[in-house]
């Protein structure tokens, strides 16, 4: 009888969980903000009369422009440009020396 | 006098047939028992001519500008892709267990079997309206609440475009800059 109840006690909760993870793919509902993927855009195909066309441009440029904005080395305050120039150049210099 | 007394004991008869099939628990309400094909032709034929009533008299805008997309992109991914689907979906948890199934905006309007879209600016008015004032135990929210009339708009806009799109045109326009 007790070893009836242990298995019970492993199969029920095993069968539950199964059946719960069988019932959909959570990642259907996860909302994630996913940013343009631009690179498949084919500029040569595109219709710039096309409103879709258009948008995706648009879509896209912006997003370009937010990515340099990102990157703005002006806007950068106590950032020490000539160490980066040394330490490219001696990271440089070492891979140079592992080939 | 005769007419009378029969009219009243058939008024009579209606409520307390009516009463019967309300209190005795008869009708199936659950959502994965579809209706007979009578009680479906009666609820789509006044749902759609209602629609049809209500939408006429709107003032259809300029829907061909490219910001448009934008905005009512993200919005559709957002509120309205899960239950309606996006380009190469044909199904979701949501479009599987809503009944009615909620139509797919995804293909174009002759794949919707089961009532008319009419011309672009009929299905345009219809699609503002449905949006804005959603629909009775259907699943449909009123998104009018939350939502102001520019931004209602944009969203008409993007479904009228949504058929035409491919998957990763779809991304581009519904991802959040």
């Amino acid at each position: 009888m007790k070893t009836l109840t242990k298995i019970a006690l492993i199969i029920i909760p095993t069968i539950t969980l199964s059946m719960t993870a069988a019932a959909h793919d959570p990642s259907m509902h996860a909302k994630k903000a996913e940013k343009a993927d631009c690179s498949k855009m084919d500029h040569s195909k595109m219709d710039m009369k096309d409103p879709v066309a258009v948008a995706m441009m648009k879509k896209c440029m912006k997003q370009n422009e937010k990515s340099k904005d990102k990157m703005d080395h002006s806007k950068m305050k106590n950032m020490d440009h000539s160490k980066m120039k040394k330490n490219e150049h001696s990271a440089t210099k070492k891979d140079e020396h592992d080939h | 006098m005769k007419i009378v007394k029969l009219l009243l004991l058939l008024i009579v008869l209606g409520i307390v047939s009516v009463i019967t099939v309300m209190y005795s628990g008869i009708v199936d309400v659950a959502a994965d028992e579809p209706h007979s094909e009578l009680v479906y032709w009666l609820l789509e034929e006044t749902r759609e001519n209602s629609i049809k009533k209500a939408a006429e008299s709107i003032e259809v805008p300029d829907l061909s500008d490219p910001e448009l997309l934008l905005t009512g992109g993200a919005d559709y991914e957002y509120m309205c892709s899960s239950c309606h689907l996006k380009p190469g979906q044909i199904e979701s948890d949501m479009s599987l267990g809503l009944y009615p199934a909620p139509p797919n905006l995804a293909v174009s309007d002759e794949s919707h079997k089961g009532h008319e879209h009419g011309d672009e600016m009929q299905s345009a008015r219809k699609n503002f309206w449905v949006i804005k004032h959603g629909i009775k135990a259907s699943g449909m929210p009123a998104w009018g609440k939350t939502h102001d009339d520019q931004r209602i708009w944009a969203m008409v806009a993007f479904i009228k475009r949504l058929p035409t799109l491919t998957p990763e045109q779809y991304q581009v326009l519904t991802a959040v800059e």
